[in-house]
């Protein structure tokens, strides 16, 4: 379903702007509150909740064992996936994964794959015959904007408590999956012409394209995407990946606290 | 329903595994309105269950073809999240949430009152977090409050609940063990006030005077949980009243 | 609702709730007669008025009726008539002849386009829940300057207040033209500052528009209103 954009809100968006003002009483770059609950779901051996001012998903690692990939026989695997299925909104509609569905998934899946925070080499049990899969499960149930940024925290904070189920699999005691890095999210929209930092969800219909920016523990880059209609220039990429830098380390900071 | 073998299921003082009595229910848990994004929603969690649901409309019914003249549609996704299980739930088709998600249309279909809205659907959309064992149950308890919470008008609420058979004794409510090695399972959907059975499914072996003992365990335990549905909704509005009223 | 923070009786039921018995009195919205009691069918508060018992919701869609005054938003444009949105569920019909322009067979988009806001008349409802909408009339118009909110249908009278009187005392605060239509959503025209309070006081009522001390709150509020104390 296309969302209907009213014309007053975008030209309530850009007179805001022009003042330096956002429709929520924002700064420019300031994002929303959130909580951040870890160890919240019986069943699995990892999870997470974010309720992202009114935006809330979940997140639950799963593992499987299974045999390696031919071409891999050591090294066993990492799988994200977000579903965007109808409870998440009015604009959402059953059926098979939608385009935005498939590309949330893949973005966050880029920030933790690319960060190389799980050794993949680690996974392995038997050579050739045996390795562990990991599985990131990520639930939208409220979206009202940012939902990657909360998706992607929701990930790497399941990750990071997930304790792999070794005896259930009879390979000996259970133990924590080691994560060496917290790979964070932070996401800029275009509203009334500039860049805001976690867009809310009138800023989100009624604003233009989104940068998806993913850093790792030294500020290093480890995924980017530019989401929807419109073009930016290096010098405004360049203001925002500054923004991102502090903002990832305090997402960081966050996810590391609630550690075991 | 399996046989049961090996397992013990009743303990030598005629306590359950988890230590209740046979006509206990677990723990109940509710709270309403929990999602901003819906125009109703409900939490709820039952044992170590957790089922949350969504409610948007009544909107336009579309595909035309699903629409009717004279009353409301109401779409019903029952959904188990991938981690809601021990074993990762593959996500996509699935022929259980299909027939789980008809007959709990047809349960709400039958205390909304759905000719209200002609031609519109009433969207509810159930997920499931976490599975212990009861989940269709859980998940048309959270439906109801989601409804009722959303503003849609219903003759009354509806509780899911189950009982059944382990080691030829009627149990209330049965947890993972009691449904992976009992020998009956009875879900309904109950409405309290009335009395009326608006879902009803069972399988597994029961003698007659076995149904009425279960049936008997349904109507209590729809009376307790009714109580705790109430009680969310209330709480969510009289909160919001302050204490000065 | 009339919440006014002194003390009213006031009973909250959940559907299927006894709220009286049947004789001598009628059922009105929100209730329902069943064998010799009436029932709630709705989350709300009980009212007994010249002998109806009804629950008011604290949570409603909005249902058009017809003489609603409504704000719409253009979904879709035919050569000589427009659906718009109008906050229910579905959506309204506005024909070229009940229109304010004459405009060439075609050139409705001229007029005004998908994602345009207008001020219009619910003129029409039928059984199967058609909408006619009609532009024909004092102040209807498209609203081409301006700010669009919504809240929900229950708090439409906190806003507005008893004869409009909270309404009167907002618009001279803010000193902002202010439309408050039957459908929940709220125009807001005016200066930067008066529009920015108006946010606020919107925001207020979203969020605390069932609390009874919401007219200590709206009071506080309208001290820091840009006019200074209305």
């Amino acid at each position: 379903m296309v969302a209907l954009v009213p014309s007053l809100l975008r030209q309530e968006l850009a007179n805001l702007a022009a003042q330096d003002q956002r429709i929520d009483g924002r700064a420019q770059f300031e994002a929303r509150e959130l909580t951040l609950e870890t160890d919240c779901l019986y069943n699995a051996e990892g999870s997470a909740k974010v309720t992202w001012g009114d935006t809330i998903i979940y997140a639950g690692v799963k593992f499987e064992m299974r045999t390696p990939w031919p071409d891999r026989p050591a090294q066993g695997s990492l799988m994200c996936s977000a579903e965007l299925r109808p409870i998440a909104g009015r604009k959402y509609e059953p059926g098979p994964p939608s385009p935005e569905s498939i590309e949330l998934s893949r973005v966050v899946d880029r920030g933790i794959r690319e960060s190389n925070c799980i050794d993949m080499d680690k996974l392995c049990i038997i050579p050739g015959e045996k390795v562990l899969g990991v599985m990131i499960d990520i639930h939208v149930l409220s979206d009202q904007g940012n939902i990657f940024d909360a998706c992607a925290l929701g990930a790497i904070a399941a990750l990071r408590t997930a304790i792999v189920p070794a005896e259930r699999f009879d390979i000996g005691e259970d133990y924590p999956l080691t994560v060496s890095m917290t790979p964070t999210m932070a996401s800029f929209t275009r509203v009334g012409g500039r860049y805001v930092l976690d867009a809310n969800e009138e800023e989100e219909l009624g604003g233009d394209e989104r940068i998806h920016i993913t850093l790792g523990d030294e500020g290093h880059l480890h995924s980017l995407q530019k989401g929807l209609r419109g073009t930016l220039t290096p010098a405004e990429f360049a203001e925002i990946l500054e923004v991102a830098q502090s903002r990832c380390a305090e997402l960081a900071e966050l996810v590391n606290s609630k550690e075991a | 329903m399996g046989g049961y073998g090996d397992i013990q299921l009743l303990r030598e003082d005629g306590l359950r595994l988890d230590g209740r009595k046979v006509d206990e229910m677990r723990e109940v848990v509710i709270e309403a309105g929990v999602l901003p994004a819906a125009d109703g929603s409900a939490w709820v969690k039952h044992g170590l269950n957790i089922a949350v649901c969504a409610v948007y409309g009544p909107m336009e019914a579309h595909p035309r073809k699903i629409q009717r003249q004279d009353r409301a549609v109401i779409d019903v996704r029952y959904n188990m999240a991938p981690f809601s299980t021990s074993d990762r739930i593959r996500p996509g088709f699935n022929r259980r949430s299909r027939e789980i998600s008809k007959v709990t249309a047809e349960a709400l279909e039958s205390v909304v009152l759905v000719e209200r809205y002609p031609r519109s659907k009433i969207r509810v959309e159930i997920e499931i977090l976490a599975a212990e064992a009861g989940t269709r149950c859980v998940g048309l308890t959270a439906a109801a409050v989601a409804l009722a919470d959303a503003g849609i008008p219903m003759r009354d609420m509806i509780v899911g609940v189950a009982a059944g058979k382990v080691e030829d004794t009627v149990v209330l409510d049965l947890d993972k063990a009691e449904d992976n090695y009992g020998q009956a399972d009875l879900p309904m959907g109950i409405l309290p006030t009335t009395g009326e059975i608006a879902f009803l499914q069972m399988d597994g072996d029961l003698s007659v005077e076995e149904y009425n003992t279960c049936l008997e365990y349904n109507m209590k335990a729809a009376k307790e949980i009714h109580a705790i549905q109430i009680d969310a909704l209330k709480r969510r509005y009289e909160q919001k009243m302050g204490g000065g009223v | 609702m009339s919440v006014s923070g002194t003390g009213a009786e006031l009973r909250l039921v959940a559907p299927g709730e006894a709220i009286g018995a049947a004789s001598g009195v009628r059922a009105g919205t929100g209730a329902l007669i069943q064998g010799s009691e009436i029932i709630a069918t709705r989350l709300g508060w009980v009212q007994q008025l010249n002998g109806v018992i009804s629950v008011d919701p604290v949570n409603a869609a909005y249902m058009p009726r017809s003489g609603d005054l409504v704000i719409g938003v253009v979904e879709s444009v035919r050569n000589n008539l427009w659906f718009a949105d109008v906050n229910g569920p579905f959506n309204g019909l506005l024909p070229m002849s009940l229109a304010p322009w004459k405009v060439e067979f075609g050139a409705a988009r001229e007029q005004m386009d998908v994602g345009d806001v207008m001020l219009a008349r619910v003129q029409e409802v039928d059984e199967a829940h058609n909408v006619v909408l009609t532009m024909k009339g004092v102040g209807l118009r498209r609203l081409k300057e301006g700010v669009m909110s919504k809240i929900s249908m229950n708090l439409i009278s906190r806003l507005r207040g008893e004869n409009d009187e909270t309404l009167r005392s907002l618009k001279e605060a803010s000193d902002c033209r202010i439309i408050v239509a039957e459908n929940g959503r709220v125009w807001v025209d005016g200066g930067e500052d008066g529009t920015a309070f108006m946010r606020k006081v919107l925001d207020l009522v979203r969020n605390q528009g069932h609390m009874a001390n919401f007219s200590q709150s709206l009071a506080t509020l309208m001290n820091d209103a840009p006019g200074g104390v209305a």
